[in-house]
C-alpha cells in the first residue's frame, strides 16, 4: 500500500449564484481510511460529494481524486470512483441482473468482467437471491447492499456513500456498516456521509461541516478532546424541578456547555475545579455522574453552538 | 355514508392546493393550454375554405376564358398559380404546388358566346378531404356567374331556395368551436391532473401514509378532487370570458344550466380520472391511459368537429357512453339555441347517469383497492 | 459507446415493454384507435334529419323533396303540427324545407319559386353541408323538371385524383398516423426523463463516466427506435385496415418517420429538461402537442389560416410529416414534396436535436 493519500482536497469552493454553497474547504484522505461528512441538512455535505465524484466542478480551489484533477470535466475521476447517492440508486421496475447489467454498460465494462465482479460482489455482501427478482420486492435493506454492489461494479478504489443508510432498519444499518468495514478491509477507501451518530462514531476520521464550512476534522476521540479538554456531567434530577438549577448553572464559569438529553442534562467544564464549583448546589435529589463526551455532545457544542 | 368527515376532507384539499401553488410551473401550464386553445380556435381554425391554390391550363385564350379565369379569382376562393414550366396542371397537382387544376379547351370562349353548352374540366387533389368538399361546393356559384357574363343571359332558374342559417346566421366559425372548448379542456385537465396526481401519490408511496391515518377513502377522494375541480372550473370560466368578450360568442341560455352541466361532466371525468389511477398506480401507464379515453375522445368523437350523426350505426351508439358527447350537446344547445332543461332533458338525463356511475365506479374501485 | 447504447437502449425497452399493460398501450392503443378514427370520422356529412312542409297536393315539390331524401344524406323527419322553428329549437330536424305559397309548379311558372331551406347552424360543418347539398340536389330536380332549359351553358366536369371516392379515411388514416406517432414519442420521452429524475435514478446515471452526448443517446436512442416501430406498426394497420395505399416507395416513409421521429424525440428531451416531474412534463408535452396537431393540416387546412399562424405552421414537424405522408401514400412520392418537406423536416430534427443536446448539457452540469 502505497503512502499517498486516496483524497487530497485544497480551498474548494463551490458557488451557485450568490450562494456559496461549500467554502474553502481543504482535507486529505488515507487509503483505506473510512472518512465520515456529518453535518445538518444544507451543511454541504452532499454538494462536496458531488464535486468529489466528478460531478459538479468547483469554482476555486483544487482536488486530487486518486491522483485526478478536474481538468477533464471530471471524466477521469468518474472512471475510478464509486459514488451512491442520497436517492434510490436502482431501477425498481427491473430485476437485479437487468439492474447491474445496465451498471456495467453504464461503464462500458466486458461482459466477463462484470460477470466476475457480480460474483464477488454477491459473496462479499452475501447476496443469493435469483438474477430475476425485481428490485422492487426486495426488503430495504438488501436494496441498498445492493446499489452498493453496483456502484462497486467496476472495482472502484474509492466509494463515495451519501447517507447509504437513512430509511433502512436499525439492524440492517448495523449489516451495512460491517460491509462498509470489510470494504475498507480490501484497501480502499470509503467516504461516507451520515447523520446518525452512531454511525459517525464508526468512522475512521470525521469532517463536520455547517453552512458550507469544514469546521472540525478528526477521529471520533479527537474531535471530543478537543471539543470538551474538561470533564463532563450528567445530571439525574429524579423528578425534582431543575429549572431554577439549570437558570443558576448556566451562569456558572468555566461552564462549556449545558444541553438537554431527554430527562438528563450534560454539562461540560473547562476544568474539574470548575465542575465542583458548579454542581455544589444541586438538590439533594439530583445525582451527577462524571460521563464520557458522546460525538452527539460535540455536534452539539460545534455545530448548534456556533448557532446560538 | 355515515362518518364522512368534513373537516378531514378539508385538510387534505388543502394540501392539494399547497402542492398545486408550490408548483406555479403545472399551474400556469394547467391554466395556459385552455389560453392557447381558445386562441387557436378563436383566430386560426376557419371552417370557410379560401386561398385555394388553382393551376389553369387554358387552350383557348379567348375572351371568355379569360373571364372565366378571373371569375375564380376573384371569387375570394381561389388562388390561381403560375404553372411551372415545362409541367402541365397535374403535375403540379402531384408536386402540392395547386390543389385544383381548370383545363379550357380549344375553341371555349366561341362556343359559350355563340350560345352552346360547353364542359370546362375540373381536377381536384383528393388528399385532402376537408379541402374537396368545400371545392366542389364552390363551383355552382361560379356556374351561376358564368352563365349571366359569358353566355350573355342569367339563367333562368324555374325554382331555388333561399337559406336561412338559424343561430349563427353569418356562419361564424368562432360560434361554433369555441363554446365546444369546454369539453376538451375538462377532458385534458380533470382526467390526466388527477390521473397523474393521484397515481403519483402511489408511486411515491405516500398514498399508504395517507391511508394509515384515520381518513375515509370517500374524504379522500373528495379531498383529492375538489381542488382539481376547482382548476378546471376556472379554466372552462378563463375560456368563458374570452369566448364571450375577445369573440363575442353569444350566451342565449341559462348560465345555470350551463354551469349545471360544467359540473356534471366534470364529476364524471374526475372520477375516470381517480378510476384510472387507482387502475395503474403508475404515472406514464396513467397519462396513456387517460390520453386514450379521456383526450382523444373529448376531441374526436364527441361531436366537436365530426357531428356524431355522421358516424356510423355503431359509433353512434357507442359513443353514447362518452360524456363528452352528451356535454357537447348540451353546452351548443344552451349556448347558442338558449335551448332550457326540457328540451335538454336527453343530454341532461345521460349526463347525469354517466356522472353518477362514473362517481360510483371510481369509490367502488378506490375503497376495495384500499382494503 | 456502442456497450454502454446496448445497455441504455435495452433497459429502457425493458422498462417500457415488461408491463403489459405499457405493451398494450403503446402496440395495441394506436391500432385501434386508428381503426375507431378511421371508421368514425367523416369529413362527409350524412344523417342529416331533414323535414319538409308543403300545402296539399304540391306534387312538384314532394319530387324535389324526394330527391333530398334519395341522395342518402338526409333522413326524413315524421312530425305532428308544429310550426318549423320549433322542429328545429327541439333539435329534432337539422333543416326544415319549406315550399312557396300555392304550390311549387305555380310560384315557378309566375318566375318565383323560392322554397326557403332553415339551418340549425349550431353545428357548422353540418349547416355548410346542408346548403351545399341542397343546391346540387335542388338544380338537379330543376333540371328533371325543366329540361335544358334550366342547364346552365357552363358546365364543370370534376375529376378528383388520388382519392376518388372523396373516403374519408384515405384522408384522415394519415393524419391520424402522424399525430399518434407524434404523441406517443414526445409525451414517452419527456415523461421517461422526468421520472429518472423524480425517482433519482438520473444521478446514477450521470456519475458514470460518460460524455453528455452519450447519456442523451442512450436516453433518446432507444425511444427513437420505439417511435420509428409504432410509425411501421400503424403504417400496416392502415394499409390492411383501411386499404391505404402505399403509393410512393418505402424508403421515402422511412426516411420521413425517422426524420419525425428524431425531431419529436428531442422536442421530448427538451421538454423533460425543463420539467421537474412528469407532470409538468406531460403538461409540457402537450403544449406543444395541440398547436403542433391543429397547425398540421391533419384537420383544418393550413392555407386557410391566417398568416401569422402560417408562419408559424412553417415551425411545425407534423405539418411536414403530414405533407410527406399524403403525398407519398397517396401521390406516389413527388420528389419535389419529398426533398422539400424532408428537408425542412431534416433541418428541424437538427435544430431539436441541437437544441436539446444544449439544454441538456446545461442541466447536466
Amino acid at each position: 500500500m502505497n503512502a499517498a493519500p486516496a483524497l487530497e482536497v485544497k480551498r474548494l469552493s463551490i458557488k451557485f449564484g450568490d450562494f456559496t454553497a461549500v467554502d474553502d474547504v481543504s482535507f486529505a484522505v488515507n487509503q483505506g481510511e473510512i472518512f465520515g461528512f456529518l453535518g445538518a441538512n444544507g451543511a454541504g455535505k452532499t454538494t462536496t460529494i458531488r464535486m468529489l465524484c466528478g460531478l459538479l466542478t468547483p469554482t476555486s480551489g483544487s482536488a486530487l481524486v486518486g491522483g485526478l484533477g478536474f481538468g477533464d470535466g471530471g471524466l477521469g475521476i468518474k472512471k475510478i470512483v464509486g459514488y451512491m447517492s442520497q436517492k434510490f440508486t436502482l431501477y425498481n421496475d427491473l430485476t437485479v441482473g437487468e439492474n447491474l447489467d445496465f451498471a456495467a454498460g453504464l461503464r462500458k465494462l466486458a461482459p466477463a468482467f462484470a460477470k466476475k465482479r457480480r460474483h464477488e460482489l454477491f459473496e462479499l455482501i452475501g447476496f443469493n437471491k435469483p438474477l430475476s427478482s425485481k428490485v422492487s420486492q426486495l426488503p430495504g435493506g438488501i436494496k441498498q447492499e445492493l446499489a452498493l454492489a453496483a456502484a462497486m461494479l467496476h472495482d472502484p478504489e474509492i466509494i463515495f456513500l451519501d447517507e447509504p443508510t437513512s430509511g433502512v432498519a436499525p439492524a440492517s444499518r448495523a449489516r451495512f456498516w460491517g460491509l462498509i468495514r470489510r470494504i475498507t478491509g480490501l484497501g480502499k477507501t470509503v467516504i461516507v456521509t451520515t447523520h446518525y451518530m452512531d454511525e459517525a462514531e464508526q468512522c475512521g476520521r470525521i469532517a463536520l461541516m455547517r453552512t458550507g464550512r469544514l469546521i472540525a476534522l478528526g477521529s471520533p476521540e479527537e474531535l471530543k478532546r478537543s471539543a470538551f479538554p474538561g470533564p463532563m456531567a450528567e445530571l439525574d434530577f429524579k423528578g425534582a424541578e431543575p429549572k431554577p438549577f439549570i437558570s443558576a448553572l448556566e451562569k456558572a464559569a468555566g461552564l462549556l456547555e449545558l444541553s438537554p438529553h431527554g430527562m438528563r442534562w450534560h454539562a461540560a467544564f473547562a476544568d474539574k475545579a470548575a465542575m465542583d464549583a458548579a454542581l455544589a448546589g444541586l438538590p439533594p435529589s439530583a445525582a451527577a455522574a462524571l460521563i464520557q463526551p458522546s460525538l452527539e455532545d460535540v455536534f452539539i457544542r460545534l455545530v448548534e453552538g456556533a448557532e446560538r | 355514508m355515515n362518518g364522512f368527515n368534513l373537516h378531514r376532507a378539508y385538510s387534505i384539499a388543502r394540501k392539494e392546493v399547497m402542492h398545486i401553488l408550490r408548483d406555479p410551473f403545472t399551474l400556469a401550464l394547467a391554466l395556459g393550454l385552455p389560453v392557447m386553445l381558445v386562441t387557436f380556435f378563436g383566430y386560426a381554425i376557419d371552417y370557410e375554405v379560401k386561398g385555394i391554390t388553382l393551376a389553369v391550363s387554358d387552350q383557348d385564350g379567348g375572351p371568355a376564358a379569360r373571364r372565366l379565369k378571373e371569375m375564380f379569382s376573384s371569387s375570394g376562393y381561389f388562388l390561381p398559380v403560375e404553372a411551372v414550366p415545362g409541367s402541365g396542371p397535374v403535375a403540379m397537382l402531384d408536386s402540392g404546388r395547386a390543389s385544383a387544376a381548370l383545363f379550357i379547351e380549344p375553341e371555349f370562349s366561341k362556343k359559350i358566346m355563340g350560345g352552346g353548352a360547353v364542359q370546362a374540366q375540373f381536377v381536384l387533389d383528393g388528399s385532402d378531404n376537408a379541402k374537396g368538399a368545400a371545392v366542389v361546393g364552390y363551383l355552382p356559384g361560379i356556374q351561376r356567374a358564368a352563365q349571366a357574363r359569358l353566355a350573355g343571359q342569367a339563367l333562368r332558374e324555374p325554382f331555388s331556395f333561399e337559406t336561412r342559417f338559424l343561430y349563427n346566421p353569418e356562419l361564424n366559425s368562432r360560434w361554433f368551436t369555441v363554446p365546444g372548448l369546454a369539453a376538451i379542456i375538462i377532458g385534458l385537465l380533470a382526467i390526466l391532473l388527477t390521473a397523474l396526481t393521484v397515481a403519483r401519490e402511489w408511486e411515491n408511496g405516500s398514498m399508504e401514509l395517507l391511508l394509515s391515518t384515520p381518513v375515509r377513502p370517500l374524504e379522500i377522494m373528495v379531498g383529492k378532487l375538489a381542488p382539481y375541480g376547482a382548476l378546471v372550473l376556472a379554466g372552462v370560466f378563463f375560456v368563458y370570458l374570452v369566448a364571450r368578450l375577445v369573440f363575442g360568442v353569444p350566451f342565449a341560455g341559462s348560465h345555470l344550466l350551463y354551469l349545471a352541466a360544467c359540473l356534471l361532466f366534470i364529476t364524471a371525468a374526475l372520477s375516470q380520472g381517480l378510476f384510472i389511477s387507482v387502475v395503474t398506480r403508475q404515472q406514464q401507464v396513467a397519462m396513456q391511459l387517460g390520453m386514450i379515453t379521456g383526450l382523444l375522445p373529448s376531441m374526436l368523437l364527441s361531436g366537436f368537429i365530426f357531428p356524431v350523426e355522421s358516424m356510423p350505426k355503431f359509433f353512434q351508439y357507442f359513443t353514447m357512453i362518452l360524456p363528452p358527447r352528451w356535454f357537447m350537446a348540451a353546452a351548443r344547445g344552451i349556448t347558442l339555441k338558449g335551448a332550457d332543461l326540457g328540451e335538454l332533458a336527453v343530454p341532461f338525463l345521460a349526463l347525469g347517469l354517466l356522472s353518477a356511475g362514473m362517481l360510483a365506479l371510481a369509490l367502488i374501485k378506490f375503497k376495495t383497492d384500499l382494503e | 459507446m456502442k456497450r454502454t447504447l446496448l445497455a441504455f437502449i435495452r433497459k429502457e425497452l425493458i422498462q417500457t415493454l415488461r408491463d403489459v399493460r405499457m405493451r398494450v398501450l403503446l402496440f395495441g392503443a394506436p391500432v385501434i384507435q386508428l381503426t375507431i378514427f378511421g371508421l368514425a370520422l367523416s369529413t362527409e356529412i350524412k344523417n342529416i334529419n331533414l323535414a319538409v312542409i308543403s300545402g296539399p297536393g304540391d306534387a312538384m315539390f314532394g319530387r324535389v323533396a324526394e330527391g333530398f331524401y334519395a341522395s342518402g344524406w338526409f333522413k326524413r323527419v315524421i312530425y305532428g303540427s308544429e310550426a318549423p322553428f320549433e322542429l328545429i329549437a327541439s333539435g329534432r330536424a337539422d333543416a326544415v324545407l319549406i315550399a312557396p305559397a300555392g304550390g311549387l309548379a305555380r310560384s315557378a311558372a309566375r318566375g318565383d319559386g323560392r322554397m326557403q331551406l332553415l339551418v340549425d347552424a349550431t353545428n357548422l360543418t353540418k349547416a355548410r353541408a346542408v346548403e351545399a347539398y341542397a343546391r346540387n340536389i335542388i338544380s338537379a330536380a330543376a333540371a328533371r323538371e325543366y329540361g335544358a332549359r334550366a342547364e346552365p351553358a357552363l358546365k364543370f366536369d370534376v375529376r378528383v385524383l388520388y382519392n376518388p371516392a372523396m373516403e374519408s379515411s384515405m384522408f384522415l388514416v394519415p393524419g391520424v398516423m402522424g399525430m399518434l406517432v407524434c404523441l406517443i414519442t414526445i409525451i414517452l420521452t419527456a415523461m421517461s426523463l422526468a421520472r429518472e429524475r423524480e425517482v433519482g435514478t438520473f444521478e446514477t446515471i450521470v456519475s458514470a463516466p460518460l460524455s453528455d452526448a452519450e447519456v442523451l443517446l442512450g436516453k433518446t436512442v432507444p425511444y427513437v427506435l420505439l417511435g420509428v416501430m409504432d410509425a411501421a406498426l400503424v403504417v400496416a394497420a392502415g394499409y390492411l385496415i383501411f386499404g391505404v395505399p402505399v403509393r410512393g416507395p418505402l424508403w421515402q416513409l422511412a426516411l420521413a418517420s425517422l426524420a419525425l421521429v428524431i425531431t419529436t424525440v428531442s422536442i421530448g428531451t427538451f421538454i423533460s429538461t425543463i420539467a421537474r416531474n412528469q407532470q409538468q412534463a406531460m403538461l409540457g408535452g402537450f403544449m406543444f402537442l395541440f398547436p403542433a396537431i391543429l397547425m398540421s393540416g391533419i384537420m383544418y387546412p393550413v392555407e386557410n389560416m391566417p398568416g401569422a399562424i402560417i408562419a408559424a405552421a412553417y415551425l411545425d414537424p407534423l405539418m411536414y410529416f403530414v405533407r410527406l405522408l399524403r403525398n407519398i401514400m397517396l401521390k406516389g412520392g413527388d420528389l419535389h414534396v419529398l426533398w422539400t418537406n424532408l428537408g425542412a423536416l431534416a433541418l428541424m430534427a437538427l435544430v431539436a436535436a441541437g437544441a436539446a443536446y444544449k439544454r441538456f448539457k446545461q442541466t447536466l452540469n
